[in-house]
């Protein structure tokens, strides 16, 4: 016998306490999982009204098998954020260090300079410099001020993913992984090439292509305008009053 | 020639010392340290040493040893840790030396040079060893034996506490107990709670390493070893929150006796059992949270990331995307709600004018003033004076002036003089007159007065008026 569904409308569900944080969660970006479990609870509850609600401004609510809620704009309706290319990177190393079984002796926890060190030696340390300074110029540049860029992008990076509910910033040093971590790695999940996957991903509107010049071996690429960062600030439309 | 080592004796009360100096004041006790250079220095092989000679002891019953039998033990370690060592004599001889100074093996016997010593493990070298040997860890069945023990031996102090009449019965029978009895078999909780912190650790770094080295096929394994552990710790949690309930109430009514039998020490010893007791129930709390947010990390790593990844792949995969990331980069998408707009109330926009300097008059304003009285007062106050037939003009004005205001006397020795004219004789021969001390004029010869009406008498020359001047005027 299943337990009878907590939410009978979508009146329910908007008049549920736990409605506003997670509504307002849901539309700044945040990932939802089973760490913040009252918030989680609600929306698998609420699940198949809130799709329906979201569907009217234009968002689809995405629950991953993983174990966590986010909301995806699908029109011009709510505004857009593109993760910036530090966010990526740094994304991306975290998604490591969550499927590494070395993480989960720690209990789940990595420092700050693991993840750096994993950047920098699947990069490179001139690579991952340059993709972090995207002003750059080739040839006229400081090591230092460049480095000191780069951790600056780097930590600013680590702000944005625990804002997004992908980490905890447990202290400047310690960080706390979290299953939505998985999304970085969604490009290469599957047995698609990860050029097909990616494609797939665009054409589904997960991901954006970002204008990047260079690649892994130009170790002083740079990015036309900063792109990432730009497209970042400037959500793609206002939502209706 | 060796050192005598200090009595036991004297270690235990200098032990008993620094503990003393530690509660009263622990930054003296680590000066102290500093001061002395207190350092501790073992190698693996002085460690082993150790262990075995505290194997032995326990195994043969020995409260110390003789020079041979340390110099055997230390053979048989070194043939276990270092086999092939050369002259294993003299490396025991420094071995013996290093573990005297830093006073971890003391002589014991007192002959001194006369004959081969006596040695004994010191209070820091079995507490080392110990620290590397215990293995106790709380278990339900020794943590009910121990709050057991614990609840019997509290029940039989409060039975003395109520029937304690002297100083005597409250030290032999209250604090006495609560200080050795009761407060070791806290301390004997304690320990295993210790114990059993680090079969946790050693759990987490079992999975980790399970996880390392079989993946998918340890889930198992993983999933047992963490439910042993949840359930060894939600079982002790129970115990704990039953019996700690149970000894506090017995400790408040120890507490309760000795404040009213004035027994400051023994209420003293009961707080402090009750302290201990918090801290005990206050670890089984805080680690079965801690573990229960393990358990449920790990669950989530074994269901969403090992159970949907057998074959490992993901993370290869992703290690490859991320290394040609920048080849092709791209960027995850995610909602972002605008900042809410506060519209605020309509205000008039600020003009704000150019700085300049303020406008300013450039003439003085005209003032209204008074109605000058004096004329009319200095013509009367000379018609007064005419009224006396003076003969002279100075005669005139030494009448008037006294009445005005010396500031005012200048213009009034002009208007008396204009009111004087028509009775000035027309004489060329006039005299300088001092009037007062500030004026000197050209005197005037009077006519007599003229008739008071239809007079015609002709005015002198307007330059036969008096010319005034205040002294020293050219």
């Amino acid at each position: 016998m299943t337990d009878p569904p907590a939410f009978a409308s979508l009146e329910d569900v908007v008049r549920a306490p736990q409605f506003p944080d997670a509504d307002l969660a849901l539309r700044a970006g945040r990932h939802v999982d089973r760490d913040e479990a009252e918030l989680y609870r609600f929306l698998d509850d609420a699940e198949p009204f809130l799709v329906e609600l979201y569907d009217r401004f234009a968002c689809q609510l995405v629950r991953r098998s993983e174990g966590y809620f986010f909301l995806l704009p699908r029109g011009d309706r709510l505004g857009l954020r593109h993760f910036t290319i530090a966010e990526m990177l740094v994304g991306q190393s975290l998604a490591l260090a969550y499927l590494d079984p070395a993480t989960v002796a720690a209990g789940g926890r990595v420092t700050r300079d693991q993840v750096l060190a994993r950047l920098a030696g699947l990069l490179g340390d001139d690579t991952l410099v340059a993709a972090l300074n995207p002003r750059r110029r080739r040839g006229h540049h400081d090591a230092r001020v460049a480095e000191e860029t780069a951790r600056t992008e780097i930590g600013k990076a680590l702000r944005g993913l625990a804002s997004l509910g992908f980490i905890d910033l447990l202290d400047d040093e310690r960080i706390r992984v979290r299953a939505p971590l998985l999304r970085f790695a969604d490009p290469v999940r599957g047995l698609d090439e990860p050029g097909v996957a990616l494609e797939r991903l665009i054409a589904e509107g997960e991901i954006e292509p970002l204008p990047f010049e260079g690649g892994a071996d130009a170790p002083h690429a740079t990015t036309p305008s900063g792109a990432a960062q730009t497209a970042r600030s400037e959500p793609r439309a206002e939502p209706d009053a | 020639m060796p050192e005598p080592d200090p009595s036991p004796h004297d270690l235990d009360a200098d032990d008993d010392a620094a503990r003393r100096s530690a509660t009263r004041d622990p930054t003296r006790l680590l000066a102290a340290l500093q001061r002395d250079r207190v350092s501790l220095e073992l190698r693996t092989l002085d460690l082993c040493f150790l262990v075995a000679l505290r194997i032995r002891s326990a195994r043969e019953g020995l409260a110390c040893f003789e020079e041979p039998e340390l110099l055997d033990v230390f053979e048989q370690v070194c043939d276990l840790v270092e086999p092939g060592a050369d002259n294993t004599r003299k490396r025991a001889t420094h071995a013996i030396q290093r573990l005297r100074d830093q006073r971890l093996l003391r002589r014991v016997d007192g002959a001194g040079i006369l004959g081969p010593g006596e040695y004994s493990l010191t209070r820091l070298a079995t507490g080392i060893i110990d620290f590397l040997l215990e293995d106790e860890a709380l278990t339900r069945e020794s943590l009910t034996l121990l709050t057991k023990a614990l609840l019997v031996n509290l029940g039989d102090v409060a039975s003395a506490a109520r029937k304690a009449t002297s100083a005597e019965d409250w030290r032999t029978r209250v604090i006495g107990p609560l200080q050795v009895t009761v407060a070791d078999l806290v301390s004997g909780i304690e320990r295993r709670q210790r114990g059993l912190d680090d079969q946790q650790d050693d759990v987490k770094l079992r999975i980790g390493e399970l996880l390392q080295r079989d993946w998918f096929e340890s889930v198992d394994r993983c999933e047992s070893l963490l439910e042993v552990t949840a359930t060894t710790l939600a079982e002790l949690n129970e115990v704990l929150l039953h019996d700690a309930a149970q000894m506090t109430s017995v400790l408040d009514e120890i507490e309760r006796a000795a404040a009213a039998a004035d027994a400051a020490a023994a209420e003293e010893a009961a707080q402090r059992v009750s302290e201990q007791i918090d801290r005990v129930a206050a670890w089984g709390r805080t680690r079965q949270r801690a573990w229960s947010d393990y358990y449920q990390y790990i669950h989530g790593y074994l269901r969403d990331v090992v159970r949907l990844d057998p074959e490992r792949a993901l993370s290869e995969r992703l290690r490859d995307g991320l290394a040609r990331f920048l080849d092709r980069p791209f960027a995850l998408l995610a909602a972002r709600a605008p900042a809410i707009r506060v519209p605020r109330d309509v205000t008039g926009a600020v003009l704000r004018s150019p700085v300049v300097r303020p406008p300013r008059e450039r003439e003085r304003p005209l003032v209204e003033e008074d109605r000058d009285d004096a004329a009319r007062s200095v013509e009367d106050l000379v018609a007064d004076a005419l009224a006396a037939s003076p003969s002279t003009l100075s005669a005139v004005l030494r009448t008037v002036l006294p009445h005005l205001p010396p500031a005012g006397r200048y213009l009034a020795t002009g208007r008396a003089t204009e009111a004087v004219a028509p009775l000035a004789a027309d004489t060329r021969d006039r005299r300088w007159v001092r009037i007062d001390g500030a004026l000197e004029i050209e005197d005037w010869t009077l006519a007599p007065a003229p008739p008071p009406a239809g007079s015609d008498a002709a005015a002198p020359s307007s330059n036969a008026a008096a010319a005034a001047r205040p002294r020293g005027a050219p």
